[in-house]
């Protein structure tokens, strides 16, 4: 229609349905991508933009319709073929690698997956990254070292357009509120950055609640609503208000309106100028008998809002004192989600399980849960709310969507609360479900209950007796009674409010210091060293240095073993018995026959990869695992070698005495230890790949890397430190023995810890941990030279262990880390 | 049928000890009850801690208790010292410090946000750095009239068995017909869909740990005075027992989920088990690995079936 001429018509949408269930989300939708424009998709709550995005990125196919890409119907679409043909989205949650430098998740999307890549690659790449951001968004100031976790929101959605834009043969740009969280300047940026890829023949699609936005960066503004497009409009030959009486559409027949409100005005909440991080001045009260109702756009605070009613009428949570002031709940609360699989359903439970967890006191006779009271309470409602389900006792998993929300509203209502709260709670439901609950709302505030109802779908505001309306955090409006109509809560929905303030501050170069994860262990060792020297001089001798950590040597290699693991966001419980193997395997097989001894050594490093495939392929938790095969371990080393024995090989007694340049061997296999392990991790190309599945797997997919690949390779790697550790403990002890070595295993995750890393996986630091290990051998030594008995020893672990734990918690709150 | 195996998990450890019991008897030639008993008797340990890490597994987010086995050690230290001063005061000692060393375990968990696996560590270094500090202070001899309490037996089945028997059936209540219960099973399920129906979760879950140090404590009483008093290492021993009667018994690793009756009959079959490959006559190194293995495929099977439902 508009400026179709010479230009090229890209992708084409022909009638697309798509429905989940009962819902239908699209209506014969017709979508024309010329390349080189940009379309504006703007429409409220629930309209279908996100759905037909995803219709277009390939991650739903629709349920009915055509799909034509250069003017050929491309069947069997997907999200492959979407990325072959150039189509890029920046979604509002984030689709970075947290744990990783900005330039890292650049390059992990233009690497090439060969093994090696040419020297420099990291400079290079770097500096790609730099010119990159500078080029679309100029004194951004991002530094493309600092991980993404250390970044600000704002920061973040820049990184994360940039991304979008790097991927080759970009045809199709996808930006999905791509300001909501940049600044003015950084907003103008992103509409030049907008017209220079159109101008170079790209197709934008831009989704954006702010209107005037829209209007300015479009060629033509596409308006949807319940799932259909609504119409189009030239950006030049309309006004923010036309657009905002276009989505707000025709009024639908209102809803039976409520009886008015009976009764005294009893207050139950009252708030008045309420500040948190996502709610700014808040002001509201609510009365008995009362159905309040909350709207706006979705993500406006009001989940937010909600959920400090709850926690304040629960007495609980971290609520600072303003707060108990600022807003007061007289009664008690229930709180019902529409979220119903993260917040709501307990999946392993039937529906009567489900229906009584909030009103347990009611049904309790002395101290046990009476039978009967159980099944009458749950009786009565199931019944009420007409549940299609085989009885009572079914599994709630077995129900509808709308069934299983019928559960949660009976669990918010029979609990006898007076403020019952409802987060959304038609979300997927089916029209007649629909209806009932509205009737029980009714119901409940004719017994003189309040009710709080959040809901995406404006239309749904009608049953209320006031609205209120949020944008960004803020109140822009109250509606009561006749006013409370779908154009009226557009109208205010889209009302701007001030900016609400950015953070961006800038951290002192001394905090980056006190940050560094390589600080803790370091000074650490550090200290240990100290202190035993202090205690005795002697230890400096190259002979002590050379025996002090020639026993630490076996606890590093387990240590980064360990950290391999850790790394893939899993944990080892059973390296101490498969370093017990090894070195059963490297004293009694490889002394015999060194074939035999290196061919079961390649065994169990394999061993120990298919132990990481099978935690992957069938989703078992790596704790679970990981302490079962320990027993296979000490078993077969029990098999092989039954009672302590075996001695070690002649070379590696020499090799691990021997001391080149006057440096003790066993110094120098610290070193190269930690050092090798971080040219793995942080140098090579597939290292950061390594690092990237513990934070977000899904991303690195996305980028187009294997993620059983990759964490069958960080088995790998943990299985040859673990030969290593397993082979030095047989130059340390000796000999052989299964059980000798049970004890690594807690100490390697106490050095794991200390050492910098984060047991949630991603975050590791291989120098931090090599330096961990020696520092806590180096413990031992300290406590017999202040006499104190070698007993103290674990518990100083175990007070080392909780400390550096306390002390992360309060730094990763001070790096203000989002996870 | 295949819908009543999947809702009572239990029958598979039952199977698995009666087919264990018919294999001991065709090994040794010899089948009875007496068997039956003997193991049963030998279980008791692995019961109690595994039904004590079945309440921690439960409380959800695949916490698990690693400080178990060192609980029961001091527990047992401490009982065998204060009973030869009252027995009263030696019992309720050692389970009142089992309980602190849980409720230690549930506040760091809660109030630090530590994985309950690494504070359950920690701690259990401490305790056991306590043990090993202690000891030498301490009376390592068990009672004299509680050891003649648990050797009682009432027509070959052992007083252990029967105190096991009355701890399960106490915590079947409490976990199945108590507010408590429910909610603990709620936390384990979804801790966010608890605490919008109104569950105390940081509570639930402290509580979940003391009660599980409590048990372990109480195990520590009675394995002092079964095996003839306390020592160092006494606790190891049942480490792979009892995790594997945890899960064998149908505890979901990721909480929601448990069952008394299958712990227990879990336990029961770990001590056949061992029954069995000694009666067998199979190297230890052998026994240790057929355990193992079978652990593993157990763990493979049960918790991948739970994670797909």
């Amino acid at each position: 229609m508009l400026r179709e001429e010479g230009r090229q018509l890209y992708m084409e949408l022909k009638n697309i349905d798509k429905s989940f269930g009962v819902t239908q989300a699209l209506r014969r939708v017709d979508m024309r991508i010329y390349s080189g424009e940009v379309i504006g998709l703007v429409g409220p709550n629930g309209a279908g933009k996100s759905t037909l995005i995803k219709v277009i990125a390939g991650v739903f196919p629709p349920t009915a319709g055509e799909i034509c890409v250069r003017g050929e119907a491309a069947r069997g679409y997907s999200v492959k073929d979407a990325q072959e043909i150039g189509i890029s989205c920046a979604y509002q949650d984030l689709s970075l690698c947290a744990n990783l430098a900005v330039y890292e998740n650049f390059a992990m999307l233009t690497m090439p997956h060969g093994l090696l890549s040419a020297p420099g690659w990291r400079s290079r790449k770097k500096r790609e990254a730099k010119d990159l951001l500078e080029r679309y968004f100029p004194g951004n100031g991002i530094d493309v070292m600092k991980s993404v976790n250390t970044l600000s929101l704002a920061e973040r959605q820049i990184v994360e357009i940039c991304k979008a834009l790097m991927t080759e043969g970009l045809k199709i740009l996808v930006l999905d509120e791509p300001t909501s969280a940049l600044s003015t300047d950084r907003a103008k940026q992103l509409r030049d950055v907008v017209r220079h890829v159109s101008a170079n023949g790209v197709a934008v699609i831009y989704i954006s609640h702010k209107l005037d936005e829209i209007r300015q960066v479009s060629d033509r503004i596409v308006l949807m609503r319940n799932g259909e497009v609504a119409g189009e409009r030239a950006p030049n030959e309309t006004t923010a208000d036309e657009l905002v009486k276009l989505l707000g559409g025709e009024v639908k027949e209102r809803c039976a309106r409520s009886i008015a409100r009976q009764g005294s005005r009893e207050r139950i909440v009252e708030i008045d100028g309420l500040y948190t991080n996502h709610l700014r001045d808040i002001r509201l009260h609510a009365d008995k008998g009362e159905i309040l109702g909350i709207s706006g756009l979705a993500g406006s605070g009001q989940a937010e809002l909600l959920s400090e009613i709850f926690d304040a009428g629960n007495r609980r949570g971290n609520r600072k004192a303003l707060r108990i002031k600022t807003l007061r709940v007289y009664g008690s609360v229930s709180y019902v989600s529409g979220d119903r699989a993260k917040e709501g359903v307990f999946r392993l439970w039937s529906i009567l399980d489900n229906i009584l967890i909030a009103s347990l006191d009611q049904v309790k006779s002395g101290v046990f849960l009476s039978r009967e009271k159980s099944e009458t309470l749950a009786r009565r409602w199931y019944d009420k709310l007409k549940f299609k389900a085989e009885n009572l006792y079914s599994p709630i998993v077995s129900l509808s969507g709308g069934n299983q929300q019928k559960a949660l509203i009976a669990r918010g209502i029979a609990c006898g609360a007076d403020l019952i709260l409802l987060n959304d709670p038609t979300a997927g439901v089916d029209i007649e479900t629909k209806q009932e609950i509205y009737a029980l709302l009714q119901e409940a505030k004719s017994e003189g209950k309040t009710v709080i109802l959040y809901s995406t779908e404006d239309a749904e505001m009608e049953i209320c007796d006031r609205v209120y309306v949020m944008r960004d955090g803020a109140m822009t409006g109250q509606l009561e009674g006749e006013e409370i109509t779908v154009p009226n809560i557009v109208q205010a929905s889209f009302r701007d409010v001030e900016e609400k303030p950015r953070d961006g501050s800038q951290r002192s170069r001394l905090f980056g210091l006190l940050a560094s994860r390589m600080l803790l262990p370091i000074a650490t060792l550090l200290f240990m060293i100290g202190a035993n020297a202090w205690l005795n001089p002697k230890i400096l001798s190259y002979a002590s240095v050379r025996m002090l950590v020639g026993t630490a040597v076996p606890l590093v290699f387990a240590s980064l073993g360990q950290m391999f693991v850790v790394a893939a966001g899993d944990i080892d419980m059973g390296n101490g018995y498969s370093i017990g193997l090894v070195n059963v395997l490297v004293g009694v097989v490889l002394t015999q026959s060194p074939l035999m001894g290196i061919v079961s050594l390649l065994v169990f490093v394999l061993a120990y990869v298919l132990m990481g495939a099978l935690i992957h392929i069938r989703r078992i938790p790596a704790i679970v695992v990981t302490l079962g095969a320990q027993f296979l371990w000490l078993g077969m080393a029990l098999v092989i070698s039954p009672t302590p024995g075996g001695s070690c090989p002649a070379w590696l007694s020499a090799l691990y005495r021997w001391g080149p340049f006057s440096i003790p061997m066993p110094v120098v296999l610290c070193v190269l230890a930690g050092a090798a392990c971080h040219c793995v991790l942080y140098r090579s190309k597939y290292g950061m790949i390594l690092r990237g599945i513990g934070s977000n797997p899904e991303a690195v997919e996305r980028s187009g890397w294997s993620y059983l690949a990759a964490k069958m390779t960080n088995y790998g790697l943990a299985a040859l430190m673990v030969v290593l550790a397993g082979t030095t403990f047989t130059a340390v002890c000796l000999g052989a023995d299964a059980n000798a070595a049970a004890s690594y295993c807690m100490m390697s995750i106490a050095t794991v810890i200390l050492g910098g890393c984060e047991m949630a996986g991603g975050i590791v630091e291989p120098i931090g941990v090599a330096a961990g290990g020696i520092a806590m051998s180096l413990i031992t030594t300290l406590l017999i030279f202040m006499k104190i008995g070698s007993n103290y020893q674990t518990a100083v672990m175990g007070l080392i262990l909780i400390s550096v734990l306390v002390v992360k918690l309060f730094l990763n709150q001070k790096r203000g880390v989002r996870a | 049928m295949k819908k009543f195996a999947e809702r009572h998990s239990f029958i598979w450890p039952i199977l698995g000890s009666l087919i264990l019991w018919g294999l001991i008897g065709l090994v040794s030639g010899r089948i009875g009850m007496n068997q039956l008993y003997t193991c049963a008797k030998l279980a008791t340990f692995a019961a109690l801690l595994g039904l004590a890490q079945m309440i921690v597994v439960t409380s959800g987010d695949g916490a698990i208790d690693l400080s178990q086995v060192y609980t029961l050690t001091l527990s047992a230290y401490i009982s065998c010292t204060l009973m030869s001063v009252d027995f009263a005061t030696g019992m309720v000692a050692a389970v009142a410090i089992g309980a602190l060393c849980g409720l230690a375990n549930g506040w760091v968990n809660v109030y630090f946000r530590v994985p309950a696996m690494i504070t359950t560590l920690a701690v259990g270094y401490i305790v056991f750095s306590i043990v090993l500090i202690s000891a030498p202070y301490m009376k390592p001899l068990p009672n004299a009239a509680l050891v003649a309490f648990i050797n009682k037996n009432f027509g070959g089945i052992s007083m252990l068995t029967v105190v096991t028997v009355v701890a399960a059936v106490l915590l079947a209540l409490l976990l199945y017909k108590t507010k408590y219960g429910k909610q603990l099973h709620a936390v384990g399920q979804n801790k966010l869909a608890a605490r919008y129906a109104g569950v105390s979760v940081n509570r639930v879950v402290m509580v979940a740990f003391t009660l599980a140090g409590a048990i372990s404590g109480f195990a520590g009483v009675l394995c002092g005075a079964f095996i003839g008093g306390a020592f160092q290492d006494m606790g190891s021993t049942y480490f792979l027992p009892s995790i594997a009667a945890t899960f064998v018994g149908g505890t979901v690793a990721s909480g929601g989920r448990s069952s008394v009756l299958g712990v227990c009959f879990g336990a029961l079959m770990m001590s056949l088990m061992s029954t069995f490959l000694n009666a067998a006559n199979l190297a230890p190194g052998l026994q240790r690995l057929i355990q193992g293995a079978f652990l593993v495929l157990i763990l493979v099977a049960s918790v991948s079936n739970d994670s797909k439902s």
